[in-house]
């Protein structure tokens, strides 16, 4: 058990981390000026302007409008035909030689054929978005979908379910605490091929933002847009964990009660 | 004309299961029938094939050779008025769906009034109306068994299949669920199918005992148990006809397990 004393002895010593280091830069930017070190109003002002501010619309909205779409794609997209390919045997022989190979194809090295198809579009940044990922929620829904107890199948069959209505009410529950782990992981991998798509081509967006403060040597600008990807990426995966504990409560008990008591 | 009135409501007529290729036989020439409303307890020694013999009768498995009859058809798939009470109970419930409802999950095509007194009626017969809102991890096995029971029944079945249901339980629990299976059984008027490997189980509770032999199973005696109801766990376990059944089928199974041993 934590006491509260303690829990407040360890946030007084992160808030004291963090002071320190932001006194450190501070003084550093100040007694030692360089054009790699702005002084922290500088980025400070660069990040407001990009949250709160005129770039809001520039720069951080076509981001997430990009990333969300390309990444709400890859998880419907990856769950529905991770749990098809997952629960229908039949479809092994067709599916897997392509899956095996493609999903070590990293998902950059896909940036110069999207360019080709698809043109400095939105399109091709939403696709590359999707394909790099993909690859870890559909993999995950396979295997969740694979691991599915028979004894509940048996359950469904003897009620009648039709193979349809097997996936959406046993396969799918059954394999969401699997889906999550995947969507975890297609999270922070969609936030990469975002920023990257956008420093390959794109005429706004943060990674664009960046790109352009690096050109025009405003550092400042730079380090900005890197802080605010950093809270985008922190955010989102701190809502989507807020959501899988809503989602998956009922995974933690039984687990819990599972391992706690040995049963099997 | 016997028509629908005698027509059995299962007929196993001479199964066989192999598996590996036919490598390992597990059901050899298994015939027998159950009467509307009859209670049949299935018990052989452990191993025969009890498990694959009930997943056949159930049509959730198609046997190699033979056919089963669920009132005189066949079925690809277990039918509609069938329903299996399962050994594993921690397995057969839905680990993300509250007791209430688990029991309700076989329940379609119906107005949400009905289907929450179809539900109500399940829960009160098997006592778990408190326990409505817990889920399946939070309960104690007997209560887990009695969700799979309830879940069973909610949707009026004609057939009652139950496999090895109380072999995970503890004994005071398991005297509690045979009471209240009898009893529910007794009450919806169902065909009922037991199987186990408790002996003093299957004389208790059934109408009629099928021995099954060892690997390759097939039905060695089929025994008449025609004690009268309703039965007490205390006064007719000590009656000497009791006793006298008991001994028959535990003879002939254990006469069956010999010759495994031998």
């Amino acid at each position: 058990m934590v006491t509260s004393s303690a829990r407040i002895v360890s946030l007084v010593l992160q808030i004291a981390t963090i002071a320190s280091l932001v006194l450190v830069w501070q003084w550093a930017a100040l007694s030692h000026p360089a054009p790699y070190l702005p002084p922290l109003e500088a980025i400070a002002r660069g990040y407001w302007r990009l949250v709160q501010g005129d770039l809001l619309f520039v720069a951080v909205l076509p981001s997430l409008y990009r990333l969300l779409v390309g990444f709400l794609a890859a998880v419907v997209l990856g769950v529905i035909a991770g749990l098809a390919i997952g629960y229908l045997r039949a479809l092994d022989p067709w599916v897997r030689p392509i899956l095996e190979y493609l999903r070590f194809i990293p998902a950059v090295a896909i940036l110069p054929a999207a360019l080709l198809l698809l043109g400095p579009t939105d399109a091709m940044r939403i696709f590359v978005i999707a394909f790099g990922s993909i690859f870890p929620v559909l993999l995950a829904a396979i295997d969740g979908a694979r691991r599915v107890d028979p004894t509940l199948l048996d359950v469904a069959r003897v009620n009648g379910l039709s193979t349809v209505q097997q996936i959406v009410r046993v396969v799918m529950p059954a394999a969401l605490p699997s889906i999550f782990a995947g969507i975890r992981i297609a999270l922070g991998l969609a936030l990469i091929m975002m920023v990257i798509s956008e420093l390959i081509a794109a005429d706004d967006g943060i990674g664009f933002y960046i790109l352009r403060s690096q050109r025009l040597f405003q550092t400042a600008g730079v380090y900005a847009g890197v802080l605010v990807i950093g809270t985008i990426g922190w955010a989102l995966t701190a809502g989507l964990l807020a959501f899988e504990k809503r989602v998956l409560a009922w995974h933690r008990g039984w687990r819990g009660l599972t391992v706690a008591s040995g049963n099997a | 004309m016997e028509a629908a009135v005698s027509e059995p409501v299962l007929f196993v007529d001479d199964i066989s299961k192999r598996y590996a290729g036919g490598a390992l036989p597990v059901l050899e020439g298994v015939s027998f029938k159950q009467k509307p409303g009859e209670f049949l307890a299935i018990v052989g020694p452990s191993g025969c094939g009890k498990t694959t013999m009930l997943r056949c009768c159930a049509s959730l498995m198609q046997p190699d050779s033979g056919s089963v009859f669920h009132q005189g058809e066949t079925f690809r798939d277990p039918p509609s008025w069938l329903s299996i009470v399962f050994q594993d109970y921690n397995r057969s419930l839905f680990p993300w769906l509250s007791v209430r409802r688990n029991v309700a999950f076989g329940l379609r095509d119906m107005v949400a009034s009905e289907r929450e007194r179809r539900v109500g009626e399940a829960l009160r017969a098997v006592n778990l109306e408190h326990a409505a809102d817990l889920y399946p991890w939070q309960l104690s096995g007997g209560m887990q068994q009695r969700c799979a029971l309830a879940r069973s029944i909610v949707v009026e079945p004609k057939l009652l299949m139950l496999d090895e249901p109380f072999a995970s339980v503890d004994a005071q629990t398991r005297i509690d669920l045979q009471d209240m299976v009898m009893d529910i059984c007794r009450k919806m008027s169902l065909s009922t199918l037991l199987v186990t490997h408790d002996i003093d189980e299957a004389v208790f509770m059934a109408d009629k005992v099928v021995v099954l032999s060892t690997r390759p199973a097939r039905v060695v005696e089929e025994i008449t148990i025609d004690l009268p109801h309703p039965r007490d766990q205390l006064t007719t376990k000590e009656s000497p006809e009791f006793l006298r059944l008991r001994h028959h089928v535990f003879t002939s199974v254990r006469r069956q397990a010999q010759k495994n041993a031998s």
